[in-house]
């Protein structure tokens, strides 16, 4: 029951969505990560890339056009 | 070694600075270029005006001709892919509508400039737009769209978008001469009818639209529930 | 003033519209509603990277340099056009358009953040991206827009090769992402 971070701030599509897809294969199952983006698609195609996966995901705007993906595998 | 699950405890949070004003204030000035570019001509306000629907569009859908065709090669999601392929069927749709009343009223038929000729440097610029588009993280709509969210890196690709324009426009020549000349245009109702092209495509468009999703069932192995 | 804003930030249809992100296929109907509009009124479906050749080309004689040679700028309209100037040109106001829409939906929905760029490899991406983008679109007669969505709207063949070349392309391009730009 780990807590990861990945920092993908700065990053252009399709880079967060690759680092987090090869983060979670990582992962074991009840660990969370917590993916950092400013990408306004990102913030919509991490999510939903890792709800079809069958994560529990949650999204946070932790400032103007800051977000936090949290997902627990 | 199992930590106890309060996960949600991070550093406090700045605070937000509330943008809506700027918001506010940034359409008053496009108002005002659209009412000033009305006076110059009309044409050029209403052109400005569907940019604005455009763009404001584009961003808030996060519709991404890129993503549509990239994301199926990445994780094999295709919702991008099927929205793209939903308005493709629209668009068909009302286009041929337009066309077809100027063909039946014996008009010239309108944005038949659209229908390009086919030859290998179709071929070659599509491989080249598509290796392009994924690499700079945005097609043409998209890096526009992306400097408008205010994207450092789609900026620095605008300006080589534009050079890479200027230098293919300056090889046009040699392509028209020895590629493109004598390449056909091909404008399906002049094959099928327009009835059956319209048939023809609707049918293709549905196909793909079924091929895309059973590629993401397979690729992803869950059942699409967005 | 800021409770004003607050309260606006909280209100339902303001989050519907403004904050929260339209779906795939929302965006998908609203925009062919523009795209038929557009075609409607002016006769011509939507194009954006031609625009980009016209910015190259004014550019380009700003510093001296001459196109009226070139055979892509030799037609009359292609030289009115030009002679006219940025200031008269449609495709220009809709590529500028569309730069300020996103800014303005980014804005409305307060989430606009200034973007730096964060390593040498975006720098290359971009630059590589950007130059081939333009290339090819020149060759292909248009971009994802003018070539493929108007192209296939438009009933023609180029717009259905073209895509299965962009698929070719971006099939590439991600292998390339996932080697060299990650």
């Amino acid at each position: 029951m780990a807590e990861f971070e990945l920092d993908c701030m700065g990053e252009a599509c399709p880079v967060p969505l690759m680092k987090t897809e090869k983060k979670m294969n990582t992962l074991s199952a009840g660990d969370v990560l917590v993916v950092h983006i400013d990408h306004s698609c990102a913030m919509k195609n991490v999510p939903e890339w890792a709800r079809k996966q069958g994560y529990n995901v949650e999204v946070e705007e932790v400032d103007d056009g800051e977000w936090d993906v949290i997902i627990e595998k | 070694m199992s930590e106890p699950s309060t996960v949600r405890a991070r550093p406090a949070r700045k605070k937000k600075r509330n943008q809506l004003p700027i918001g506010i204030l940034v359409f008053v000035i496009m108002i005002a270029i659209g009412l000033l570019l009305s006076l110059r001509s009309g044409q050029l306000g209403m052109f400005w005006l569907f940019g604005g629907c455009f763009g404001f569009i584009l961003q808030k859908s996060r519709f991404c001709f890129t993503a549509s065709l990239r994301d199926p090669c990445i994780t094999g999601s295709t919702s991008i892919t099927k929205a793209v392929l939903i308005a493709f069927a629209i668009t068909t749709v009302g286009f041929t509508a337009i066309k077809y009343s100027a063909f039946a009223a014996g008009l010239p038929i309108p944005g038949q400039s659209y229908v390009m000729p086919v030859s290998l440097a179709t071929v070659v610029g599509g491989v080249m737009f598509g290796v392009g588009m994924v690499i700079a993280g945005g097609c043409a709509s998209g890096t526009l769209m992306r400097v408008g969210e205010g994207f450092a890196m789609q900026m620095l690709a605008l300006v080589f978008f534009v050079i890479g324009s200027l230098w293919g426009a300056k090889d046009m020549g040699w392509w028209n001469l020895n590629v493109i000349a004598g390449a056909p245009r091909v404008f399906l109702p002049d094959v099928f009818g327009w009835f059956g092209a319209l048939v023809i495509q609707l049918l293709i468009i549905g196909c793909l639209y079924v091929a895309a999703d059973l590629w993401e069932r397979k690729k992803l192995g869950t059942t699409d529930e967005s | 003033m800021k409770q004003l804003w607050e309260k606006i930030s909280k209100n339902r249809y303001y989050q519907m519209v403004f904050k929260n992100p339209f779906t795939y296929i929302t965006g998908a109907v609203l925009l062919s509603i523009t795209q038929i509009a557009l075609f409607a009124y002016s006769g011509n479906p939507w194009g954006v990277s031609g625009t980009f050749a016209n910015w190259g080309a004014w550019l380009y004689q700003l510093f001296g340099g001459s196109v009226e040679k070139w055979f892509y700028f030799s037609t009359s309209g292609a030289q009115a056009t030009l002679d006219a100037g940025i200031l008269s040109h449609t495709g220009t106001m809709l590529n500028v358009g569309i730069i300020f829409g996103a800014l303005l939906a980014t804005l409305l929905a307060s989430q606009f953040k200034f973007k730096k760029i964060k390593s040498l490899k975006q720098v290359v991406a971009a630059v590589l991206g950007g130059l081939l983008m333009g290339y090819g679109a020149r060759l292909a007669g248009g971009c994802n827009i003018g070539a493929l969505y108007s192209g296939i709207a438009s009933l023609s063949l180029s717009g259905w090769v073209f895509a299965a070349f962009l698929l070719v392309g971006a099939f590439i391009g991600s292998k390339l992402l996932a080697k060299f730009f990650m």
